[in-house]
């Protein structure tokens, strides 16, 4: 299976925290994952969504002032880890 | 994405070669976990630990150490937590289950020793793992040949206290284990500046219980047909354990808990087969075997190991109104983990039996770690105790390389037809 990801990437944690509330009580779906490599060589988390929820997810981060570095996406191809 | 750079620095790891690790743990997250389907929504909280391993709690540790707190590393499911949170000291697992670290440990160690051994050490010896840069103090124990002997050269990198653990369960030994907790007592006293009182360790007591009373309530959910919780999933929960703020940790688990409750209600049957792992422990982000196992038609239900059943089963009693009761209860309540450094060791298969019945298990996997004898040895016992109840068994031996995996997957492959 492959195909795209979209991704949420924060300056810090708690902006981070701040958004997965806001997304929790708008009853948007998500998922807390580490940085991809490829979008930043700083650990830690960002929050992946759903393309389909980006313009939703959009408005509710610049009327709540979340501060996030970008929303950005990425191709992806599964594959098993070991094998 | 926090910026961890300055605090991994002052805490002398080598940056450049831990940025070699930052660097991978992302795409193996990505596709052991997060391939995953219908993962329940509190998966969240311990994908963000995940992210976060090297960083928030890192912070914390740091945090704790400048209010004049103490970090204790812990290797083994035999040193009482209790003693620790007693002591308001915090205790974190360490890591040990990446090839990652396994060439720097053979640096020092002989190649022909248990991964996780030589990961631990790597880990050590090549600055790359912030937890262990963190300690104040190692406890390390009797139970193995090889971690016996490593101790005496990590203590060349970290102090570390030792317990000597009995290797049989006699009287003597339960008297024995009593006099090594309250020796770990005074040096833990010690490092902190803490006295340990009745009322401290009741409460340590009580927020281990906690924690283990989470973790049973996670793998009684695992009993049902079919689980809420893949195998890999549970595994996750079980390593994040050995490291997580104890109280945030049980809380989270316990949401989780809830939600799975209601997951399990609206579940349609399946036809995957139900699995056991027994054996060794598989330290963070040791995922090889739960993810090959699962990426075929079965799930995993139940881990008879440290990082499974052995880790939460059985509570310490709360009763008791002085340090020597509370002592007591710490001994019986840990030496009836059944290790296969104890000889005999008659109450492993025990277990096993009963959990194959408690699980609804179709087949078990006796999965040992390279070079690790005791549980090696014990095959033999364990398989010969399954077949006679008629339980379909196999063994992989293997470690932290993916090398044999494909082989791996193939017997895996066949047992499953076969069962």
């Amino acid at each position: 299976m492959s195909g795209e990801r979209f991704y949420i990437l924060f300056p810090s944690y708690t902006e981070g925290m701040k958004l997965e509330s806001i997304l929790k009580k708008n009853n948007i779906k998500y998922t807390i994952v580490p940085t991809p490599r490829q979008l930043s060589v700083s650990c830690g988390i960002s929050i992946m969504y759903n393309e389909d929820d980006g313009d939703k997810i959009s408005k509710l981060i610049s009327d709540n002032d979340v501060k996030i570095l970008g929303m950005k996406s990425l191709a992806y191809k599964n594959k098993n880890f070991y094998l | 994405m926090g910026d961890y750079r300055k605090l991994w620095s002052d805490l002398g790891m080598d940056l450049e070669k831990h940025d070699k690790l930052c660097a991978v743990l992302p795409e193996l997250y990505s596709q052991v976990y997060l391939t995953q389907e219908n993962r329940p929504e509190g998966m969240n909280y311990f994908n963000f630990v995940v992210a976060e391993v090297h960083g928030l709690r890192i912070q914390e540790l740091d945090d704790h150490k400048k209010d004049g707190g103490k970090v204790i590393g812990t290797f083994c499911v035999f040193v009482p937590d209790e003693v620790i949170l007693a002591a308001n000291a915090i205790g974190v697992g360490l890591c040990a289950g990446s090839q990652f670290w396994v060439e720097d440990g053979e640096k020092v160690l002989p190649r022909n020793l248990c991964p996780l051994i030589k990961a631990f050490m790597g880990a050590k010896v090549g600055g790359t793992c912030p937890y262990f840069n963190s300690c104040d103090m190692v406890v390390g124990e009797t139970t193995c040949d090889g971690k016996k002997k490593a101790w005496e050269i990590l203590d060349e990198y970290v102090p570390v206290h030792i317990m000597d653990l009995p290797q049989m369960k006699k009287n003597k030994d339960y008297k024995m284990w009593e006099d090594e907790i309250k020796i770990l007592m005074n040096k833990v006293e010690e490092l902190t500046g803490n006295k340990i009182t009745v009322d401290s360790l009741k409460e340590g007591i009580k927020i281990a219980n906690a924690k283990r009373k989470a973790l049973k309530r996670l793998y009684d959910l695992r009993k049902l047909k079919p689980s809420p919780i893949s195998g890999l999933d549970a595994l996750l929960i079980s390593q994040i354990a050995f490291y997580d703020n104890p109280l945030r940790f049980t809380q989270m688990l316990n949401a989780l808990c809830d939600e799975l409750d209601e997951k399990a209600k609206n579940l349609a049957p399946d036809n995957r087969k139900r699995l056991m792992i027994t054996g060794t422990p598989m330290a963070v982000p040791n995922w090889k075997l739960h993810s090959i196992i699962e990426s075929l038609d079965a799930q995993i239900v139940v881990e008879e190991t440290c990082t499974g059943t052995r880790y939460f089963e059985n509570e310490v009693s709360e009763e008791g109104d002085t340090i020597e009761e509370l002592i007591k209860n710490l001994a019986d309540r840990y030496l009836k983990i059944n290790c296969a450094c104890f000889t005999p060791n008659d109450g492993r298969l025990e277990d096993i039996i009963r959990y194959t019945d408690e699980y609804n298990v179709d087949g078990v996997i006796d999965a040992n770690l390279s070079f690790c004898h005791t549980y090696s040895v014990e095959h033999r016992d364990i398989e010969r105790g399954l077949k006679e109840k008629n339980i379909p068994i196999m063994q992989i031996e293997t470690d932290y390389s993916s090398e044999d995996s494909g082989q791996i997957k193939t017997r895996v492959e066949a047992f499953l037809e076969m069962i």
